[in-house]
């Protein structure tokens, strides 16, 4: 129970980063690759206002949805609109995401930061195993978010025109929905996000520079296995992914753990490019 | 001053790296201080690297990391054989090119198959698999602790000296980087460069997407493989953390400086990168945001790098040049068609729906060599369904497609093409930064075949394959009357004279079926006497040529036979006479009577 409650766990944390691929994937068609970096700022966000200033953990999460939010809203500004050819999109997320990376480093230094858990960090039997409160809350809180976006795109005017300009950007663009305003909150909404469960993620995967280039691999890799686009998917593949490592690192060894979910990604990929939870659709010439 | 200019450039280009290189061979026996070797030594294998990835992103248009993977492969490579106790710098150069080519084809075949992001992230999980697979056989590698007790390297059983191996560093490098030249200058670049644009081009050209991209990634990986073995060399010790992720940010920002599309790009950005670096000396704390600025900018202001700009100064100063000197270009080749064989196609029963809309239903149409066959109908009849699916774009779904009796049908678009059937678009298919010649050239590419290999080693067949291509797109451009823009930019020319190159490039590689989509729109009047001449005697000589056109006068000019299509069937078929007679096609389908039809020339969008 443990090793199952740790690896649903940090698998939750990469169905949070595939959430913002999604999100930002419906909106612009794109894929931002600084998502995670974003997530790894908002861990330390969260380290600084709880470990260093004592802060509410609440007021904590406010200050860094908006600061994250911000940072987001910069990168959308930066890296993502003035570029003309959407391949290069890669190239400067990456660069965004490097760039996050290094002012971390530059500020907080390269050791692992621990980021305290409001509701305790005293470990809980459960099931016959020790189980950290967080785990338990990052499983919750990614199911309450899945149900929620989805039913909010839905039930909501803002979900619907969101589906629709990603089944077809024109389309909406001619029922006067404001394409390009549309997909720079819906990005800087994944910021915000991001921000707000800093202080989640934060407590477990510590508050780290490097944190960025695993998590968005990882998050990309819950991402192949659920289907690109998918909210639904991002469960599965979370829950998958992070049971293989959890599971390979216990009962293999730890040196097969990112080879397993390598090994998985492959098989996925070769046999169902578009994720297990996406239609496949033709495609015209 | 310009006829200066022309004299420089009328030597050949290799030449000024070459010479850059000798200088850079010099260095050491003038003088040069050992932090600078060093920094060179560095630079070059960092250039290595990033030359390799340049093939598969800059040509093949597919961002793959895999580089440093295979870097560390011919690094550890290297170091096993030397601790083995083989000290042969050739043979390990061998061997890790090896490595890292097996390294390229594993990542590659998987990854290329899905290519986009896909591609991109499960090369950027094989850099992060690198500590792992080392862990794991850490008696041999050392694991995260690293490998030492690499022995000093030897050629031909000598010791080599450190100012041995900086020469023979340089010479790897002149070596690589002329073998990526050649490939690149030859047909097999120009491949790429269409393929990176247009793929749906590419494969009606006869060039296997997935093949092509592959080997061009493979070919990447020989350089960061022998790039691994000099760095083995050269400090006698690998860590793991020599080929972390960030080392890949490195090569890419190299590569996105340069200009990721070019050759000599990858040594440029490997200087600034590997120098601006060292300059900084808060470069620990700095690095990874230089690296990431670099990719910012890169990527939103100046695509193509240091090396579009150039390329671009250039040219401008080659125009400067010739308008000054007035510079005359060579004639115009004879305007001949030879004797062609042409081949029958022949669907039968052709039916396809996509989704619940049936586009085709029981399509038979016959194309007779020696003949020009017309397809008419209206916007959404089926008409560029019917050429998408003779040229392997769909699937069919009930029926069958032959030609001269060898079914067709089912194969990819690339191997139809192959079998002889060229086409062009009914959105003229155009590819950015190539010549006009040369964009001709590419569509001989399935017709003679001659080896990457022939390329890189300049084999005779080489020479022999790029003669014909010259020689066949030089008249190809002269039947067209295209001969004057042959070294103007292709994607500058007019729509006009874009559709004439799209049918000077799809017949250059001599097509035994030549399908020809709406290639009278956007045409003026002399345009479409010269391609309506050109139809004709192509019909003389033998070809098989399909015509789809919304022109009726031209049609009615030109067809020997005319299939007139009316959502998803042939609803009449016949000689122009039956056609323009036929009451049902000319009051249900045109709903025009003959004379006012024939007032009307200009063609329409669909």
């Amino acid at each position: 129970m443990t090793i199952i409650m740790s690896g649903l766990a940090i698998g939750a944390v990469y169905a949070l980063v595939a959430i913002g691929y999604n999100i930002v994937f419906l909106s612009q068609k794109t894929f931002n690759f600084a998502q995670a970096a974003l997530m790894m700022l908002g861990a330390f966000v969260a380290y600084m206002g709880i470990a260093v200033l004592g802060l509410p953990w609440w007021l904590v999460a406010i200050v860094a949805a908006i600061v994250i939010g911000g940072v987001a809203a910069l990168e959308e500004v930066v890296a993502i609109r003035p570029v003309k050819d959407h391949h290069n999109l890669l190239v400067t997320t990456l660069g965004a995401s490097i760039i996050m990376e290094g002012v971390a480093q530059l500020i907080w230094g390269g050791e692992p930061r621990r980021v305290p858990f409001f509701l305790g960090d005293g470990v809980i039997d459960l099931a016959g195993g020790r189980v950290y409160p967080v785990e338990i809350a990052l499983v919750i809180v990614v199911v309450l978010l899945v149900v929620a976006l989805t039913q909010y795109s839905k039930r909501s005017m803002t979900g619907i025109a969101l589906l629709g300009m990603s089944e077809d950007r024109e389309a909406a663009m001619l029922r006067g929905v404001n394409v390009r305003r549309f997909a720079f909150w819906a990005f800087v909404f994944t910021g915000v996000l991001a921000g707000l469960l800093g202080v989640l993620v934060g407590p477990k995967t510590y508050a780290v520079a490097t944190l960025g280039a695993a998590l968005a691999i990882k998050g990309f890799v819950v991402l192949a296995i659920g289907g690109f686009g998918s909210m639904w998917g991002t469960l599965v593949g979370g829950l998958i992914v992070g049971l293989t490592e959890a599971l390979a690192a216990r009962y293999i060894g730890g040196d097969f753990a990112n080879l397993s979910v390598f090994f998985i990604l492959i098989v996925i990929l070769m046999l169902k490019p578009t994720g297990l939870f996406t239609r496949r659709t033709e495609r015209a010439v | 001053m310009a006829s200066l200019w022309l004299k420089l450039r009328a030597i050949p280009g290799w030449v000024w790296p070459l010479l850059f290189a000798v200088i850079l061979i010099l260095l050491p026996f003038i003088g040069a201080p050992y932090p600078m070797i060093r920094q060179v030594e560095l630079t070059i294998m960092l250039a290595l690297i990033v030359s390799g990835l340049n093939l598969s992103l800059g040509y093949a248009g597919e961002l793959a990391m895999g580089q440093v993977a295979m870097y560390a492969a011919g690094a550890y490579a290297a170091g096993l054989v030397s601790k083995a106790g083989n000290t042969d710098l050739l043979f390990q150069l061998l061997v890790g090119a090896a490595a890292a080519l097996v390294v390229g084809l594993i990542s590659g075949i998987p990854g290329l198959r899905l290519g986009g992001w896909s591609l991109a992230m499960t090369s950027f999980f094989l850099i992060l698999l690198v500590p792992d697979v080392l862990s794991l056989f850490k008696s041999e590698t050392g694991g995260r602790n690293g490998l030492s007790g690499i022995r000093p390297a030897t050629l031909f059983g000598e010791m080599i000296d450190s100012r041995t191996y900086y020469v023979i560093i340089i010479v790897v490098g002149i070596l690589w980087f002329a073998a990526m030249r050649n490939m690149i200058v030859s047909r097999h670049g120009i491949a790429l460069r269409v393929l990176k644009q247009s793929p749906v081009l590419a494969s009606s050209m006869g060039i296997s997407v997935f093949r092509t991209k592959l080997s061009a990634y493979a070919m990447g990986a020989i350089p960061a493989g022998l790039a691994g073995v000099l760095f083995a060399n050269l400090d006698l010790f690998l860590s793991p953390e020599a080929f972390a992720f960030s080392f890949a940010m490195t090569v890419l920002a190299a590569s996105i400086f340069g200009g990721s599309a070019s050759v000599y790009g990858a040594i440029v950005g490997a200087f600034v990168l590997q120098f601006g670096m060292n300059q900084s000396t808060n470069f620990q704390e700095y690095g990874l945001i230089i690296t990431g600025t670099f990719l910012l900018i890169g990527g939103v202001a100046f695509t193509g790098g240091i090396s579009a700009l150039a390329r671009l100064l250039v040219r401008r100063a080659d125009a400067a040049a010739r308008a000054k000197t007035g510079y005359v270009e060579a004639p115009a080749s004879e305007a001949i068609v030879e004797r062609r064989e042409g081949a029958l196609l022949r669907t039968d029963n052709v039916s396809k729906a996509f989704g619940g809309n049936q586009a085709l239903s029981d399509v038979s149409v016959e194309a007779k060599p020696g003949a020009v066959t017309a397809i008419i109908g209206p916007n959404g009849s089926g008409k560029t369904t019917l050429l998408n699916m003779i040229s392997g774009f769909y699937r069919t779904d009930q029926g069958t497609i032959t030609i001269d009796g060898q079914a067709v049908h089912g194969l990819s678009s690339f191997r139809v093409a192959r079998s002889g059937v060229s086409r062009t678009f009914q959105t003229p298919n155009v590819p950015e930064k190539l010549t006009v010649l040369e964009a001709v050239e590419a569509g001989r590419y399935a017709r003679d075949r001659s080896s990457i290999l022939a390329a890189v080693l300049r084999l005779p067949s080489y020479w022999r394959v790029t003669r014909d291509d010259r020689i066949e797109a030089e008249r190809a451009l002269a039947l067209v009357g295209l001969s004057e823009q042959r070294h103007a930019m292709a994607d500058s020319l007019p729509l006009g004279n874009r559709r004439l190159l799209e049918v000077a490039r799809s017949l250059v590689g001599s097509p035994k079926v030549l399908l020809l989509d709406e290639v009278a729109s956007g045409l003026d009047e002399d345009e479409i006497e010269v391609l309506a001449s050109l139809i004709l005697r192509l019909r003389d000589s033998g070809m098989t040529v399909v015509l789809v056109e919304h022109n009726f006068r031209l049609v009615l000019r030109l067809a020997d036979v005319i299939y007139v299509l009316a959502q998803g069937k042939v609803m009449a078929q016949g000689t122009p006479d039956e056609i323009e007679n036929n009451p049902r096609v000319m009051e249900e389908y045109l709903g025009v009577t003959p004379e006012d039809e024939a007032n009307q020339t200009g063609g329409h969008h669909e």
